[in-house]
């Protein structure tokens, strides 16, 4: 059944009505409706006789939606000032690359390399991940906005360019001995795993007080051994030869990974070590036993972090310095 | 084609930010003589600067607002109309816009005229 060109009209004006100030509407809406029948006017004189619902139509549909009409009316507004905005991006980005991502890299790999189910995990970690996502950036946005509102933010113009922090420079020499101090620190450590880890089942202690390793030990003596001269390699390296920065970088982040592959591994475990020979209860010796292993499953997590901190550097290391030039070069040194 | 397609887009978007001051200072203009919405926009169609419906009610009433037009319902052709124009602020400014705009185009006819040399 056809429309009433009017009826269509009223209907129309009645939606804008909906998105439109309370203060305003009356006035507007008047305004509107002798635009539209001004154009339906002229419609009507061209086509030299009254319009149809289908001219009304297309005089409507061509004016916009009324969503889009009131819009118009609407005074512009914003959750955050643009001018914040980078600020607003670094504060979000920190977080999430900082904050969020190792978080949740240790609450879900490191479950995943225990005995609890991966189902499980993985469900746990969607939960958790979800709505700490959405509480972080809701919360930095939530800020943002307030103190956009009240003009907490210190006035944009007020600022010095002598008060700018300095830019730092890398100083060649401290990178090159830092790579040699940790070349000797993690052979240190190498050596020590070496000479202490070999062949070895336990530690007896004064009184027969005895911590019995698991297989697990013996079984990745020597993944761990290649693993820690490797790094050390690595850093010995970085020490006589400065250059192939891209080459290191992929290299170690390939070690990262298998060393985060290595800690894993361990972390399936989930008991590590056993207590014999104490002067205690065996509730005791249960109870203390949880804690010696809960100590060293946090090491195995920090170990899985670190690396991980590592990897994501190497990561930004090759995209910020690719070899083609493509990067952006700020500032010569 | 895709470079195209985000030329035109690109382009549209320049285009729209070109227009935005002009057009405020060609209702100003027009509105020297007082004009209901439908009339004003008919007039500066007719002399090749087409305007939105959507873009020009909202615009006289934020002139309005910031005291540059006045207006009044008045009934015309048994049909009620709100007319504007320029209100006694309004053309100051608009005097002021328009040195501005002749110095603008001024420059940029200097600029324009100027030497092209592509390996400088």
């Amino acid at each position: 059944m056809p429309t009433n060109p009017t009826e269509l009209i009223n209907r129309y004006l009645n939606a804008v009505k909906f998105w439109l100030p309370n203060a305003q509407h009356q006035d507007i809406l008047a305004e509107l409706a002798e635009d539209l029948h001004s154009q339906i006017e002229e419609r009507e004189q061209a086509l030299g006789h009254p319009v149809g619902e289908d001219d009304v139509v297309a005089i409507l549909k061509r004016r916009g939606s009324p969503m889009r009409v009131a819009s118009g009316y609407l005074p512009s507004q914003r959750l955050i000032d643009p001018a914040l905005l980078p600020v607003y991006r670094l504060v979000l980005k920190v977080t999430i690359l900082w904050v969020l991502i190792p978080l949740f890299l240790i609450i879900f790999v490191g479950p995943m390399f225990t005995s609890a189910h991966e189902g499980r995990v993985l469900l746990t970690f969607l939960d958790t991940a979800v709505r700490s996502a959405f509480m972080v950036v809701g919360i930095v946005t939530t800020v943002f906005a307030l103190a956009d509102r009240y003009h907490k933010f210190q006035d944009a113009n007020d600022w010095d360019p002598r008060k700018l922090p300095r830019r730092a420079v890398p100083n060649p020499a401290t990178a090159r001995w830092s790579s040699f101090a940790n070349f000797s620190g993690i052979l240190g450590g190498a050596i020590f795993w070496a000479i202490v880890m070999w062949h070895r089942s336990e530690f007896v202690f004064e009184g027969g007080r005895r911590v019995i390793l698991q297989p697990i030990w013996s079984q990745v003596y020597w993944i761990v051994l290649v693993l820690t001269l490797g790094d050390a390699l690595i850093e010995l390296v970085a020490f006589l030869d400065r250059g192939h920065k891209q080459l290191r970088a992929r290299i170690r982040l390939g070690w990262d990974v298998a060393s985060i592959l290595c800690a894993g591994l361990l972390l399936r475990v989930g008991s590590w070590v056993e207590l014999a020979g104490l002067d205690l209860t065996a509730a005791h010796i249960a109870k203390l036993m949880v804690w010696v292993n809960l100590s060293i499953q946090f090491t195995l997590i920090g170990v899985c972090a670190i690396k991980l901190i590592d990897a994501l550097l190497q990561i930004r290391h090759l995209y910020r310095n690719k070899p083609d030039g493509q990067a952006p070069v700020l500032f010569t040194a | 084609m895709h470079t195209n397609g985000a030329n035109s887009e690109l382009f549209d978007n320049l285009r729209l930010e070109l227009r935005r001051g002009c057009l405020v200072v060609a209702v100003l203009a027009q509105l020297r003589t007082e004009l209901y919405g439908y009339a004003l926009r008919k007039s500066l169609t007719d002399q090749g600067l087409a305007i939105d419906e959507n873009t020009l009610y909202p615009l006289l009433r934020r002139l309005e607002s910031q005291g540059l037009l006045v207006s009044q319902w008045r009934e015309e052709e048994k049909r009620n109309k709100r007319f504007y124009r320029l209100s006694p602020v309004g053309e100051t400014v608009l005097a002021s816009l328009l040195d501005e705009w002749r110095e603008m185009n001024s420059a940029l006819e200097r600029i324009l005229a100027a030497p092209f040399d592509p390996t400088a």
